[in-house]
């Protein structure tokens, strides 16, 4: 009995250990009306955060751990990973940061920001560790991490730690509240890029997609039996100097299949602007064959 | 009848205090509000609810529905381009304690591209019977919009709500939407 309370009390006082020691890994960023919300101290003037819960705006101001504050600008932001940057007008002291692997049903440690140099902690486990995946923004994210702990709005993009120390990635959320967790590895990846450039440049044609089934009477000829159509079409975007219309069913670009989304998505990438790919598509019942040129994605 | 079901009847009027920047949609929100026969009181005043354009002030302790403010901790969030029977709505809603939000916000977060094998795509004509079927148009109206015979156009209906788990055509349009929100591919 007494053995299983000291357990207890060491797993307690384990995690107490670690909540306090993440207070250097993490800064709070204000985002006005009094609140904020996290960041992950990624090097020493280095701040990660979650993009989609950043104002839009240049200049922050970040409360450090223990409370001095520092003004931030960001970097570089990133919707389709989810990542912004932000670089310190000073510097921390930035913890190790080592990345660690997501296994379904270990423990996860998720830290935030209180928004006066401390942490705020979460408990829970990793509820689902899955393969790599492709978000609506068209970004590329390493692993799906699903976490099953509860979040504050103010807690989103703090680094979430396994039972090792090892960091799994940075706290978000997904659809419908769901907390997820962009991998350490994808961190890693976007970052530099962003620190080049600001920004990942990705391939763009100014078109709406939705999928279709192809009639039946052009099945044979495509064969295939889905295809992507046209929706709607950006003004004076590539597809459109293209000649691309509305009602337009997209089958192929150069030779591979529209069937999946994440198949077409891939050749979208920073590589892809100016290219000039063949679309093949059925138009008023007729297969066609078009040329278009990749522009690249404005800004949202 | 409880006090809380009191302001929740479309008769009771409530005390409503506006918080706008812009002096232009204050008085845009204070006519949407005494419209719907509530009572618009000084931004300091006793009320029973708080309608802020955007986001309020901090600290402010009386229930307020948003319109378009970052806070989703907030008992009422709406979209900044809500409409007068959804702001009326949550109005009442939120002073009698409940929370009220839009079910796109439900959406809202870092989410996948959704693939769309698994179910049964529509086709292109299903897709032009299904614009027809939201604007409200009868089978007969349909068939000649499309040039089809009145037989194709209930064949078209028919495999619409086989292929959508609709069982009415109301059913059938909101399920198209909702489809095509998650599923529209933006390249």
């Amino acid at each position: 009995m007494t053995g299983q309370a000291d357990l207890l009390a060491q797993f307690s006082n384990a995690l107490a250990t670690r909540a306090e020691a993440a207070r250097n890994a993490i800064v709070a960023i204000r985002v006005g009306h009094g609140r904020h919300i996290t960041g992950m101290v990624w090097r020493s003037e280095i701040v990660v955060a979650s993009e989609q819960s950043l104002p839009r705006k240049d200049d922050f101001e970040v409360v450090t751990a223990d409370g001095p504050v520092l003004t931030a600008r960001i970097a570089g932001r990133d919707p389709g990973t989810n990542i912004a940057i932000l670089r310190l007008a000073g510097s921390v002291a930035p913890p190790p940061i080592a990345a660690g692997e997501a296994h379904t049903g270990a423990v996860a440690l998720a830290i935030g920001a209180d928004g006066m140099g401390g942490a705020s902690a979460r408990l829970g486990l990793v509820n689902l560790s899955g393969a790599e995946w492709h978000s609506r923004r068209g970004g590329l994210i390493d692993r799906r991490i699903v976490l099953d702990l509860r979040l504050a709005r103010r807690e989103e993009g703090g680094p979430v730690f396994d039972a090792a120390g090892a960091c799994l990635g940075m706290s978000t959320f997904g659809p419908r509240g769901q907390v997820i967790a962009i991998p350490t590895a994808t961190i890693e990846r976007i970052v530099p890029l962003l620190l080049k450039d600001g920004r990942i440049a990705r391939g763009w044609l100014g078109v709406a997609l939705q999928a279709v089934a192809v009639p039946d009477a052009l099945r044979e000829t495509t064969d295939q039996s889905s295809g992507l159509m046209v929706m709607s079409v950006v003004e004076d975007g590539p597809a459109a100097q293209a000649g691309i219309v509305a009602g337009d069913i997209i089958l192929s670009i150069d030779g591979k299949s529209t069937h999946r989304f994440w198949n077409i998505a891939r050749q979208f990438g920073a590589d892809s602007i100016g290219r000039k790919p063949d679309l093949r598509l059925i138009r008023s019942g007729r297969v066609i064959t078009v040329q278009t040129t990749i522009a690249e994605r404005p800004a949202a | 009848m409880s006090e809380a079901a009191s302001k929740l009847a479309p008769s009771g009027r409530l005390r409503v205090a506006i918080y706008a920047m812009d002096p232009l949609r204050r008085a845009a929100l204070s006519r949407v509000v005494a419209e719907a026969g509530h009572i618009v009181v000084g931004a300091q005043d006793i009320a029973d609810v708080v309608l802020a354009d955007g986001d309020c002030l901090p600290g402010e302790t009386r229930p307020v529905v948003t319109l378009g403010g970052a806070d989703y901790d907030l008992p009422g969030v709406l979209s900044r381009h809500a409409d007068a029977s959804q702001i009326d709505a949550a109005i009442r809603a939120v002073s009698a304690g409940l929370i009220v939000r839009v079910p796109d916000m439900m959406d809202a977060g870092f989410g996948a591209m959704r693939e769309t094998h698994g179910h049964a795509l529509l086709t292109p004509r299903e897709l032009e019977v299904l614009a027809t079927l939201a604007e409200g148009m009868t089978n007969k109206a349909i068939a000649r919009r499309l040039n089809i015979s009145l037989h194709t156009v209930k064949f078209h209906i028919e495999s619409l709500f086989r292929k959508l788990g609709a069982r009415t055509r109301t059913e059938a349009v909101a399920k198209a939407a909702e489809r095509r929100r998650h599923e529209t591919m933006t390249l």
